[in-house]
C-alpha cells in the first residue's frame, strides 16, 4: 500500500519537473534511440547466425595478391596483412565475440547474482561466509584470474568464457548484496514486513524487482567488458586462436598496423565499441520497463 | 564500530589465507613444469633437472609444498623468484609504488570525470549534455585498453611530441597510462552515478525534502548525490581492483615498471612464490581499500549508519 | 531549472580548479626528477663524437646478464657490451684473437693451450689471467651454477689445465671442430671469478666481466644502464676502436610493445630500437631523420620441423607433398613485405658450409603434391579432407605465443594452403612450448631457429641422441646415416672436408624433405640519423664500441 502511495507521489514529482511537451519531445527521441540501437544489435546476432548471407568473401580467404588495401567498394573496411576481407572477417568474427560476451555475462551474472542476493537478503554468518569467498576470488583481480585460468587450461572458447564469467561473479555478487541491503532498510520493505509478508513474498514482490535493475545495468555493460577482457587476453598472449579470429584477437592482431593499415583494428574496434553502446541503450530501456514505480506508475 | 573493524580484520586473515589457496591450487593445476622453463631444452641433463626439482622442493606433495610456503610466510619470509632467484617481497616493495601511482592517478581522474559527468547526466536527463556524457562514458568501457592506449600515444606523443611515449619516472610519463585507465574507471561511473541519481530523485525523502521547500540546489547536492554515491562507491572497490588489473595491460603497452607486468610475467613462467606474493599483497590492499568502502558507507548513507 | 544549472556550473568550476590544483602541485614535486631524465637524453650526443648516451629499447627482458646462466637472444646484446671473449670470429668464418693472442691445438684436437694477453683486467680490478679461465669454464660446467646454452656451447669440455700465468690448456672429452666457433660466443663471455663467487646467484644482477663498458644498475622491466669501461684497450678486430668506447653511457630501454617501441623512435625518446616490425621498415626507411640498420642473423633459419616420430609423417613421401604444397615464397612475401630473405636450406647463408645450391630448389607444386599422397591411399573424404582407414589426415601444427616474428601468421597461411590438398592443419598456439613440444612430443609441426656460429648447431637439432634423456629433439630424427654425417662434421680438421659433409647434410634434410625452412630472420634497428658507426658481430649482434652520436 505505502509502496503505491510512494510510487505515485514519485511519479508526480517527477512530472513537475519535465514540462510535458518537452517530456513527449524526448520521448520519440529515445524511442528512436532504442530502435537504431535494436536494429544494430539484431544485424549483429543476425551476423553471427547466418554469417555467408552478409559477407561477401569467407573470412578465411587470403588473397596475397591484396594486401593491407585500404577501405573501398571492393573491400568495404580493406584487407589486412593476410589479404582477408576484414568486412567478412569482422561478420564472421561476431560469433565467438557474441559468444564470449553473452555466456560469460549470463554465466557470471547469474552465480555472482545469486550469490549476492543469498548474501545480502539472509545476512549475518552465510552473508559473512559467503562474502569472504567472494573477497578471496575478489583479491585477485579479475583479468590475473582469467589470466590464470586461460594460462592452466589453455585458451579454448569454453575456457576463455569461463575465465572471464569466474572473473565477473564478485562484481555482480557484491553489487546485487549493496543493492539487497540498501533496500531492506526502506520503509516500504519494512511495511511489508510489518503487515505479515513472508521473506519469500517481500523478496520476490518488492526486493527483486526493486534491486534487478543495476544488476541489469552491470549485465549490460558486462557483456562489453567481457568481449573487452577476452580482447585484452589476446593481448597478452593468451587468447581464441581460431582460423576465424574474434573481435577482440583481430583488434590485437592488427595493432601493430596501426600507423600504416589503419583499418585493420578500427574497424573492429568499432563493431565491439557500437555493439557495446547498442546494447546498453536497449539495457537502458529494459530498466524502465522493469522499474517497479514506472510500472505502477 | 570499532568492535566491526575488528571483527573485519580479523575475518580478512582468512580471505587472504582463502586466497593463497585459491591460487595455489590453480598454479598446481597448470601442465607446465616451471623447472622446464628455466632451463634450455638442448642442454640440461636429466640430474640437474631433477636436481633442480630438489632444491625448488617441487618433488614434495602438493600440502606440504603449501605447508612449508604458509609457515615461510608467516615468517616473513616470501621465498625467492624461480626465475631468477631473487626474493619476492623487495621485489614487489620495489615495483609497487610506480603501479600505485598508476592506480591512484587513474582513479582520480575517473571520480572526477565519472561522478561530474553522471550528476550533469542525471540533472540534464535527455538533453544534450546527458546524451555527451553517456556516449563519453560508453566509449571509456568500450574500448579495449590497449587499443586507446596506442591511438593516444600515435597523437600525443608521435604526432605532437606532446608527452613521452613510455617509461614510469616521473609525471610526463604517468599523464597517457592514467588517462587510458582513467576513462575507463569514469566509464563505469557515469553510468552507476547517472542510474542512481535518477532513482534517488523520485525517492520519497526527497520529494518530501522538495515539499518542506529546500532549494533544488541543496536537495541535489546534499541529499540526493549523497544517496546515489552508494553504489557508485562500492563500485570504487571493485574498480580499485579493476585498475590494479588494467596495470597488467597498461604497464606494458607504454613500458612502465610495475606489479602488473611482475605477476603477468610470474603466470607466464609459473612462478609461484612471486605469484604467491603478489596475490598476498594484493589481497591486503583490496582488504585494505574495501574496509574504507565500508566505513565511508556510514558517513554517507545515514540508513546504514543507523544500523549499527 | 536555469538557477540550478548555473550552480552547478560553479560546481564544475570548482572542481576543475581542484583539479588544477591537485596536477599543479603532481608537476611542482614531479619537475625535479621529470627534469633530471629530460636533460640527460637532451644533452645526448654533444657536438663531438665523443661521449654522449645513447639509450637502445629491447624488445623483451633479458633473463640474467650472467653469460653462462643466459638463453636469450636479447640478453647477448647486452651482455655483449660487458664481457670479451677468447677468441673472434672474423667475417670469413676463421678465428682471431681477442683475449687470447695465440694458440696451439694437440694433434689428437683434443686440448687447446691458450695464451693470453697479459694486459687485461677485469672491471673490479680482478687480473684476468690462466686462473681466471680456468674457473669460468669450470663454472660453466659446474652443476651449481645452473649453466644454461653455455653448458652446450662448451661441450666436450673436460678440464683446464694452469701452465703458467697467462698460458691455459683446455681438455676436450672428444675433439669438436666446433669449440673454438663456439669459444666466440658471447655466452662463453669471461667473467670476473671474483665478483661471480661473491654474487653466487645474484651474480646476473650484478654482472663484471672486461668488456667494453660496466654494468651500472638494472631497473626490471624498465632500462638496463652500461658505462664505459676507460681501461678498455683490448678490443678485437671486428671494431676499428681498439680502446675505450667513445659513448659515456648505453642505456637500455626494455619495450615490449612493437607500437612502443617503434613510437620511441619516432618520438625522438629513444636513439634507437631493435626488431622492426615489416611493416614499419618501410616508413622508417623513407623517413629522412631515421636510418635502419639490417644484418642477417647467423645460425639455423626459422624452420618448420615434422615430428617424425609420428605416423604418416615419419613418411618421407608423405612429408615431400607438404614441401611441394607449401608456398613459402608466397608467405615470406605476405608476411613480411619483402624485408626477410626466404630460407633454403636448414643452414643459414653466411655460416660456414652454406649450400647455396639448395636456393631455387623446390618450387610448389600442387598437382605432384596430390599426386603423392594419392599413392600413399589418403583419398579424399566428404568434407575435402583425405582420409585412410577411417583416420583423417591432419597435421598437428604447435607454435609458441606470444607471436614473435609472425610466426603465428605462419601457422595460419600454412593452414589455408594446405588445405585445398586436403589436410586438415590443426594450429595449436601454447604458452608452453616445453612441456607440448620437448616433453610430450605431441605435435606434428613446430618451428624454430637458432643463432649459431658452427654449423655443428645442426647436431642439437637431427642427430638421434640429441638433445638428450629428458627432452625430445624437434625433428625425432632416427637416421644413421645423417648421424654418422653429423658426428664426422663434429671432428673432421680439414676444412674443405668439413665444408663438404655440411653441405652434403643439409642436402640430405631437404631431399627427405624433414623440414620446412621458411625466413631467415635480419636483426633490423631503427636509429635516429644521429647514431653513428654500430657494427654487428659475425652473428648480428650489435657492437657499441666504435658508436658515437652526432649534435
Amino acid at each position: 500500500m505505502k509502496e503505491v502511495i510512494s510510487s505515485e507521489v514519485a511519479w508526480q514529482g517527477r512530472r513537475l519537473r519535465f514540462p510535458t511537451s518537452l517530456f513527449q519531445k524526448r520521448l520519440a527521441v529515445s524511442e528512436l534511440l532504442v530502435v537504431v540501437a535494436a536494429l544494430v544489435v539484431a544485424f549483429i546476432i543476425l551476423c553471427a547466425i547466418v554469417p555467408g548471407w552478409i559477407a561477401p568473401y569467407l573470412p578465411t580467404e587470403m588473397l596475397t595478391d591484396q594486401l593491407l588495401q585500404a577501405p573501398s567498394a571492393a573491400h568495404l573496411f580493406g584487407t589486412d596483412y593476410f589479404g582477408r576481407d576484414i568486412f567478412s572477417v569482422v561478420v564472421y568474427g561476431s560469433r565467438d565475440s557474441l559468444f564470449i560476451g553473452f555466456a560469460s555475462v549470463i554465466i557470471g551474472g547469474l552465480v555472482g547474482g545469486l550469490i549476492g542476493v543469498i548474501s545480502g537478503y539472509i545476512g549475518g554468518i552465510v552473508d559473512t561466509i559467503l562474502m569472504r569467498l567472494i573477497d578471496v576470488l575478489m583479491t585477485i583481480p579479475g583479468i590475473l584470474l582469467a589470466l590464470a585460468i586461460a594460462a592452466s587450461l589453455g585458451p579454448s572458447l569454453f575456457n576463455i568464457v569461463l575465465a572471464v564469467a569466474v572473473s565477473a561473479i564478485p562484481g555482480y555478487a557484491r553489487v546485487m548484496r549493496g543493492q539487497m541491503i540498501s533496500i531492506k532498510s526502506r520503509p516500504f520493505i519494512m511495511a511489508s514486513r510489518s503487515i505479515g509478508s513472508s521473506n519469500i513474498q517481500i523478496l520476490w514482490k518488492h526486493v527483486l524487482p526493486n534491486s534487478v535493475s543495476p544488476l541489469l545495468v552491470m549485465a549490460t555493460l558486462g557483456i562489453g567488458s567481457s568481449i573487452l577482457m577476452g580482447s585484452g587476453l589476446s593481448f597478452l598472449g593468451l587468447g581464441l586462436i581460431k582460423e576465424v579470429p574474434d573481435w577482440g584477437t583481430l583488434l590485437s592482431q592488427g595493432r601493430g598496423y596501426l600507423t600504416v593499415a589503419w583499418w585493420i583494428c578500427t574497424f573492429p574496434g568499432l563493431a565491439i565499441t557500437i555493439f557495446v553502446i547498442a546494447v546498453n541503450i536497449i539495457g537502458d530501456q529494459v530498466r524502465d520497463v522493469l522499474d517497479p514505480k514506472k510500472r505502477t506508475a | 564500530m570499532g568492535r566491526s573493524i575488528i571483527t573485519r580484520l580479523f575475518t580478512s586473515l582468512f580471505v587472504v589465507l582463502g586466497s593463497l589457496i585459491l591460487v595455489f591450487c590453480i598454479l598446481y593445476l597448470l601442465p607446465s613444469d616451471p623447472v622446464l622453463m628455466m632451463i634450455d631444452p638442448s642442454s640440461a641433463t636429466p640430474e640437474t633437472i631433477a636436481n633442480l626439482r630438489h632444491q625448488l622442493g617441487l618433488d614434495r606433495p602438493f600440502y606440504i609444498q603449501f605447508a612449508s610456503y604458509f609457515n615461510n610466510i608467516i615468517h616473513g619470509d616470501f621465498g625467492n623468484s624461480m626465475m631468477n632467484s631473487e626474493p619476492v617481497l623487495p621485489k614487489i616493495l620495489k615495483h609497487f609504488p610506480a603501479t600505485l601511482m598508476l592506480t591512484i592517478a587513474s582513479s582520480i581522474i575517473a571520480v572526477i570525470v565519472g561522478v561530474l559527468l553522471g550528476v550533469l547526466s542525471a540533472i540534464h536527463r535527455n538533453r544534450w549534455i546527458d546524451i555527451v556524457a553517456r556516449i563519453v562514458g560508453l566509449f571509456g568501457i568500450s574500448m579495449p585498453t590497449f587499443w586507446t592506449g596506442i591511438l593516444l600515444i600515435l597523437l600525443f606523443s608521435i604526432q605532437l611530441h606532446w608527452l613521452p611515449v613510455m617509461g614510469s619516472d616521473g609525471f610526463k610519463t604517468l599523464v597517457l597510462p592514467a588517462i587510458t585507465l582513467g576513462i575507463v574507471g569514469a566509464g563505469f561511473i557515469v553510468r552507476m552515478v547517472r542510474n542512481s541519481m535518477l532513482e534517488v530523485i523520485h525517492e520519497q525523502f526527497i520529494v518530501t525534502l522538495r515539499s518542506k521547500g529546500l532549494s533544488e540546489r541543496a536537495i541535489m547536492y546534499q541529499h540526493a548525490l549523497r544517496n546515489a554515491l552508494i553504489p557508485a562507491i562500492t563500485m570504487m572497490g571493485v574498480l580499485i581492483g579493476e585498475m590494479l588489473a588494467g596495470a597488467v595491460v597498461i604497464e606494458t603497452v607504454f613500458s612502465r615498471q610495475g606489479i602488473g607486468r611482475i605477476i603477468a610475467d610470474a603466470i607466464m613462467a609459473k612462478d609461484l612464490p612471486v605469484v604467491q606474493g603478489v596475490v598476498f599483497f594484493s589481497a591486503i590492499i583490496y582488504i585494505i581499500v574495501n574496509l574504507i568502502v565500508d566505513i565511508s558507507y556510514t558517513y554517507i548513507d545515514p540508513r546504514v549508519r543507523r544500523a549499527h | 531549472m536555469l538557477k540550478l544549472q548555473n550552480n552547478w556550473l560553479k560546481y564544475v568550476a570548482v572542481a576543475m580548479v581542484l583539479m588544477l590544483v591537485l596536477g599543479g602541485c603532481s608537476i611542482g614535486t614531479k619537475e625535479a626528477d621529470g627534469n633530471a631524465t629530460g636533460t640527460t637524453t637532451e644533452g645526448v650526443g654533444g657536438k663531438s663524437s665523443q661521449g654522449g648516451e645513447l639509450s637502445y629499447a629491447l624488445a623483451t627482458s633479458p633473463d640474467t646478464l650472467d653469460p653462462h646462466r643466459s638463453g636469450l637472444a636479447v640478453s647477448v646484446r647486452v651482455i655483449r657490451t660487458l664481457y670479451d671473449s677468447l677468441v673472434v670470429q672474423l667475417p670469413d668464418h676463421t678465428i682471431g684473437p681477442w683475449l687470447a693472442t695465440e694458440w696451439t691445438v694437440s694433434p689428437d684436437a683434443k686440448s687447446y693451450t691458450f695464451k693470453l694477453r697479459q694486459d687485461v683486467k677485469f672491471q673490479d680490478g680482478t687480473p684476468f689471467n690462466a686462473e681466471a679461465v680456468k674457473y669460468n669454464f669450470d663454472r660453466i660446467i659446474n652443476p651449481e651454477t645452473k649453466a644454461a646454452n653455455a653448458q652446450a656451447l662448451l661441450h666436450p669440455y673436460k678440464s683446464s689445465e694452469v701452465i703458467d700465468e697467462y698460458t691455459v690448456k683446455l681438455n676436450l672429452e672428444t675433439p669438436s671442430q666446433a669449440f673454438l666457433g663456439n669459444l666466440t660466443q658471447a655466452l662463453l663471455g669471461l667473467v670476473s671469478p671474483t665478483a661471480a663467487k661473491k654474487d653466487g646467484e645474484q651474480f646476473g644482477k650484478n654482472p663484471v666481466g672486461t668488456g667494453p663498458f660496466k654494468f651500472v644498475k638494472w631497473d626490471e622491466n624498465a632500462e638496463i644502464v652500461v658505462e664505459r669501461n676507460d681501461d678498455y684497450k683490448w678490443a678485437p678486430a671486428i671494431v676499428d676502436n681498439k680502446g675505450a668506447a667513445y659513448l659515456d653511457k648505453i642505456t637500455f630501454k626494455i619495450i615490449p610493445e612493437e607500437a612502443t617501441r617503434i613510437g620511441s623512435v619516432q618520438s625522438g625518446q629513444v636513439h634507437a630500437a631493435e626488431t622492426v616490425p615489416p611493416q614499419n621498415v618501410a616508413s622508417i626507411k623513407g623517413d629522412s631523420n631515421f636510418q635502419l640498420l639490417q644484418v642477417n642473423t647467423v645460425g639455423l633459419p626459422y624452420t618448420l620441423f615434422f615430428n617424425q616420430r609420428r605416423a604418416p609423417w615419419n613418411d618421407p613421401k608423405a612429408r615431400q607433398a607438404v614441401q611441394l604444397a607449401v608456398d613459402v615464397d608466397s608467405i615470406v612475401k605476405t608476411l613480411y613485405l619483402g624485408t626477410y630473405e626466404r630460407a633454403w636450406s636448414p643452414l643459414s647463408p653466411g655460416i660456414l658450409g652454406y649450400n647455396e645450391s639448395l636456393e631455387n630448389s623446390i618450387k610448389p607444386d600442387v598437382d605432384k603434391a596430390n599426386q603423392l599422397l594419392d599413392e600413399l591411399g589418403w583419398a579424399r573424404g566428404a568434407d575435402g579432407i583425405r582420409e585412410k582407414d577411417g583416420k583423417k589426415l591432419t597435421i598437428q601444427y604447435v607454435d609458441g605465443s606470444p607471436n614473435r616474428e609472425k610466426r603465428n601468421d605462419i601457422a595460419a597461411i600454412v593452414q589455408q594452403q594446405l588445405k585445398p590438398l586436403g589436410i586438415d592443419v590443426k594450429v595449436e598456439i601454447t604458452k608452453d612450448v616445453q612441456t607440448v613440444v620437448y616433453i610430450n612430443g605431441d605435435y606434428d609441426l613446430y618451428g624454430n631457429n637458432q643463432v649459431n656460429s658452427d654449423p655443428n648447431g645442426l647436431y642439437w637439432f637431427y642427430h638421434t641422441s640429441a638433445p638428450n634423456a629428458a627432452k625430445l629433439s624437434i625433428s625425432g630424427s632416427a637416421d644413421p646415416e645423417l648421424d654418422k654425417l653429423l658426428e664426422q662434421g663434429l671432428v673432421e680438421s680439414d676444412q674443405g672436408k668439413r665444408i663438404a659433409i655440411y653441405k652434403t647434410i643439409q642436402k640430405n634434410i631437404i631431399d627427405k624433405a624433414l623440414i620446412l625452412p621458411i625466413y631467415v630472420f635480419p636483426y633490423t634497428v631503427a636509429a635516429s640519423n644521429a647514431v653513428k658507426d654500430v657494427k654487428f658481430d659475425t652473428l648480428g649482434y650489435p657492437l657499441f664500441n666504435d658508436v658515437n652520436l652526432l649534435k
